[in-house]
């Protein structure tokens, strides 16, 4: 079947709350996928990106905009008529039926032939290294075993359209990093156009062709992982992906900035005179020995040594900054308290507008 | 994340399924409980086709009404009381006194059988026992000249029917509340008494209440126990209503007595649903402790409690064994020669009876499930505009005192255009509204366990409302639905309070057999029917309890247990 895209236009939904009236959970989202695309909604939790996938699944209908799934409208059918595989946070397995008759589901509904049924179930459970489990029930399966099952049940009737719903956040972090590189090269070896949410941007960032960033209902900004990571839009964006280092710069010409008073090479666009807002990663920020260093000196506050890098607190002025250094083990660690210079590599630096 | 989002028409109407069922439900709802409803208060209170309430005025001023009324407060009262004291008695023995596993299951078997009887076993003992001839007054005390009717054999009559509902209600409260928060209490050197006091009733206090207007609720409902042992010198409502329209045959009269009767039962049904059945202060947090035995009650007194408890059974157990006695024999009391003529009299004239309430009850039972599961589904699960009105429209025939159903039965449906009486259908459709509710609460518990997502999974792999409900919802509501059937069988072999107005030639209930034989006097084939009703009863709820034990879902065994909370 040849991938579809996804759009909506103008989506929103709002739900009664006892206390707050109304209020929005998604508000005016308008958003595109591609054909064999994978976009991941990433947000805090009640940023509305649950309640955007499920209306994309149909089982929440919209109160404004409209949804297109292969250029055809969907806003108000049903979600058994959508063609779309779900999978659940919590697995939502069903517990009456048989790995093989979870997994058959879709295909029984359908209607489908005993011969067609086993061929395709046991197919799809070979994707997902799951042979010989058929006859199991799914209570006797671990947590990482289901969520296959329930990723196979979903792929087995061939969907247009596949929605994952924090399908990890019930498993343990190796396991997690582990299934995320099963279900991206699933998705790529299928090719089906796929909607992802989670709240973890290091899940977000390995899985997806394109991130969403939603915030109180809203899409904040789109991009790819290394879009929003290096050109964050607003501080939200720049906060929730990684870390970061928000300090504010002067700018003294064209082509200087200083933070803290250290002076920076760095073209902000900005007026001379003007403050600038400015997103630095921790490894943008290199720290020296003071001696070698003129200007202002920054103060270690703490030190994490995490091998393949050292995290730093470093005081410097009125900021405190975040440092990542990776070339530990070229010189010795710095000391708590020692004065360290600081040099901005200006070509990591980005500024909020 | 919130939930409910506003019902859109839009939506329901895109789904044939969701659609049908709706219809077809309200259309039964209208049918079978608001059409009634709207012609009883029509009969009571529109005259020549105007508004008039002289008719309640006139039969609130009739002495004889007032002290039915008055009479029907102190009878449920007194049952309300003493069956709550009867139940914690219980409760607190079953949670409390450390009685092993076999122990526990007798007591609560003895507890349990009133509840699953025809409503007048014990009446029928009673007046062996305490009447004019009876075992214990005449035979053992040698009393001549004794009542077995009137205020105090009605209200023990009642007690010991209705206090198994109090012993449900507080068991549960007591056993969740934590007995090392009692421990905690007597380590801080608080006597056994005093922790009782100050601790362990307070914590009960909610479920005093709850248990207490469950059992004023039964009591002023009760029509079978007053019918044959109240007597003339104790009239209540349901009584008086019903001889107002069996009697004198005043339609009008009987209405606005039920409704009379409606005031108290309402306020009640309302106090204990929205007020009381909130609350409560023990709360299950699911982490269980070392549950060592609890020293909370002394030795002394733990073994007190047994011999109440025991000596509460046996007078159960000795009014059960009565009536198979009296089953037996030629006639109690006058003449103890054993005969099986009773049976066989319940045999051949009484068959048609049996083989009547048996059909209804066949019909009714799967009936009776699949509406309370469907109903509870729809309520829990879907989102329709009106959903809230048909849980409340579903709950009317249940909450009501059977003798308000049934006097609205006869005369919403005695003509023309939906004249019934007289056939079967009037009877099982009376039962199908009335005890299903149970069916509907167990199912909307159920649901609350079930997550919704295995609904949605359902739909999102392509199946509508229709073949999720069958493939998915309903093997794992099917406690609920076993639930559901079992409660509207032993509905349809015991009641008698609604559908005495309803049996006709053609059609009649061992229920009602049974009141004519007491009123004729003939109490051995009465004892013969109550027997064979009760095995009966017996044989169905084992076999469904056996069901359910094989489903093995987790939520089975609370299901089980609600064939009898209902």
């Amino acid at each position: 079947m040849a991938p579809v895209s996804i759009r909506l236009d103008g989506v929103s939904k709002r739900f009664d709350h006892t206390v707050k009236g109304e209020v929005y959970a998604v508000r005016d989202v308008s958003l595109a996928v591609a054909e064999g695309e994978l976009l991941t909604l990433l947000g805090p939790s009640g940023c509305g990106k649950s309640t955007t996938l499920r209306m994309i699944a149909g089982f929440e209908e919209p109160d404004a905009g409209t949804i297109l799934i292969g250029g055809k409208d969907v806003t108000h059918v049903l979600p058994n008529r959508r063609g779309i595989g779900f999978v659940f946070q919590n697995y939502a397995l069903f517990p009456h039926l048989s790995v093989f008759e979870n997994v058959a589901y879709a295909l029984r509904v359908q209607r489908r032939d005993e011969a067609s049924i086993a061929r395709a179930v046991e197919g799809v459970l070979e994707l997902v290294g799951l042979t010989h489990y058929g006859r199991q029930q799914s209570h006797q399966l671990s947590g990482g075993e289901q969520q296959r099952v329930a990723l196979a049940r979903a792929v087995v009737f061939e969907p247009q359209v596949l929605l994952f719903d924090e399908p990890l956040s019930n498993l343990d972090a190796k396991l997690r990093v582990e299934m995320r590189g099963q279900i991206r090269a699933l998705q790529k070896r299928i090719g089906t156009t796929t909607v992802y949410v989670t709240h973890d941007q290091e899940e977000a960032m390995a899985i997806s062709d394109r991130i969403a960033v939603m915030d109180k209902g809203s899409v904040v900004q789109e991009g790819t992982a290394q879009e929003l990571y290096y050109r964050p839009r607003t501080e939200f964006v720049a906060n929730f992906i990684g870390r970061t280092n928000l300090v504010d710069g002067h700018v003294v010409s064209a082509g200087d900035v200083e933070i803290e008073g250290v002076r920076v090479a760095f073209s902000s666009g900005l007026a001379a005179g003007e403050r600038a807002r400015l997103v630095v990663r921790p490894e943008m920020i290199e720290l020296r020995a003071a001696a070698v260093c003129d200007g202002p000196h920054g103060r270690i506050v703490q030190r994490t040594f995490l091998g393949e890098k050292t995290d730093y607190v470093v005081a410097l002025g009125a900021a405190t900054l975040q440092v990542a250094a990776s070339d530990q083990y070229r010189r010795p660690l710095f000391e708590i308290d020692q004065p360290v210079g600081v040099y901005f590599h200006a070509d990591g630096i980005h500024v909020l507008r | 994340m919130a939930t409910a989002s506003s019902a859109s028409w839009r939506r329901v109407a895109s789904d044939p399924a969701l659609l049908g069922a709706i219809v077809v439900l309200w259309l039964m709802l209208g049918l079978f409980v608001l059409f009634p409803m709207a012609h009883l208060l029509e009969r009571a209170f529109v005259d020549e086709g105007r508004l008039s309430f002289e008719p309640l005025l006139s039969s609130l001023a009739d002495p004889s009404h007032q002290a039915a009324f008055i009479n029907s407060l102190i009878l449920a009262a007194s049952v309300g009381v003493l069956g709550t004291a009867l139940g914690f008695l219980f409760a607190l023995t079953a949670v409390r006194a450390g009685l092993s596993r076999h122990w526990l299951t007798l007591l609560d078997a003895a507890a349990l059988l009133p509840l699953v009887s025809p409503p007048f076993t014990t009446s029928i003992s009673i007046i062996f026992s305490f009447g004019p001839k009876g075992l214990i007054t005449h035979d053992l005390l040698g009393l001549t000249n004794v009542s077995a009717y009137g205020f105090w054999s009605t209200t023990l009559a009642e007690t010991l029917t209705y206090f198994p509902i109090a012993y449900l209600t507080l068991r549960p409260i007591l056993a969740a509340i934590d007995p090392n928060l009692e421990e905690m209490a007597f380590s801080l050197g608080g006597s056994r008494w005093r922790i009782f006091r100050t601790v362990t009733l307070p914590l009960c206090v909610p479920g005093f209440a709850n248990a207490f207007l469950l059992l004023f609720a039964a009591s002023l409902a009760d029509f079978a126990t007053p019918l044959i042992l109240a007597g003339n010198a104790f009239p209540v409502l349901p009584t008086q209503a019903y001889l107002q329209i069996t009697g004198l045959f005043d339609f009008k009269g009987g209405a606005v007595l039920s409704l009379i009767l409606l005031v108290p039962a309402a306020a009640v049904f309302l106090l204990q649903r929205y007020w009381v059945g909130r609350r409560t202060y023990v709360t299950v947090t699911g982490k269980v402790g070392q549950r060592s035995r609890s020293r909370a009650i002394a030795p002394w007194a733990g073994a007190a409690l047994i011999v109440a408890c025991v000596a509460v059974a046996a007078l159960i157990v000795y009014f059960y064994a009565l009536l198979v006695v009296a089953s037996l024999v030629t006639a109690f009391g006058a003449n103890n020669s054993f005969t099986w003529h009773h049976y066989h009299v319940i045999f051949t004239e009484g068959l048609p009876a049996i083989r009547d309430t048996l059909i209804i009850a066949a019909i009714g039972m799967p009936l009776g499930g699949l509406y309370g599961v469907l109903v509870g589904y729809l309520i829990a699960r879907r989102n329709f505009p009106g959903r809230r009105l048909m849980e409340l429209a579903a709950m009317i025939n249940y909450a009501l005192p059977g003798t308000i159903v049934g006097i609205a039965y006869l005369i919403a449906f005695n003509d023309p255009p939906v004249a019934l009486t007289g056939g079967a259908l009037i009877i099982i459709a009376c039962y199908v509204f009335r005890y299903s509710p149970t069916g509907i609460r167990a199912t909307v518990a159920l649901l609350q366990q079930i997550d919704r997502s295995i609904e949605e999974a359902s739909s999102s792999l392509g199946a509508g409302s229709g073949e999720t409900f069958r493939r998915v919802t309903l093997p794992l509501i099917a406690p609920a639905f076993f639930a559901g059937l079992g409660v509207v069988f032993i509905r349809s072999m015991t009641a008698i309070s609604a559908t005495i107005f309803l049996v006709s030639i053609s059609w009649t209930l061992i229920t009602v057999r049974i009141l004519e034989n007491m009123t004729e006097m003939a109490l051995g084939p009465a004892a013969a029917f109550s027997v064979f009703v009760i095995v009966v009863v017996f044989v169905v709820v084992a076999g469904l309890s056996a069901v359910l034990a094989r489903l093995r879902t987790p939520a089975a065994g609370a299901a089980a247990r609600s064939f009898l909370g209902g």
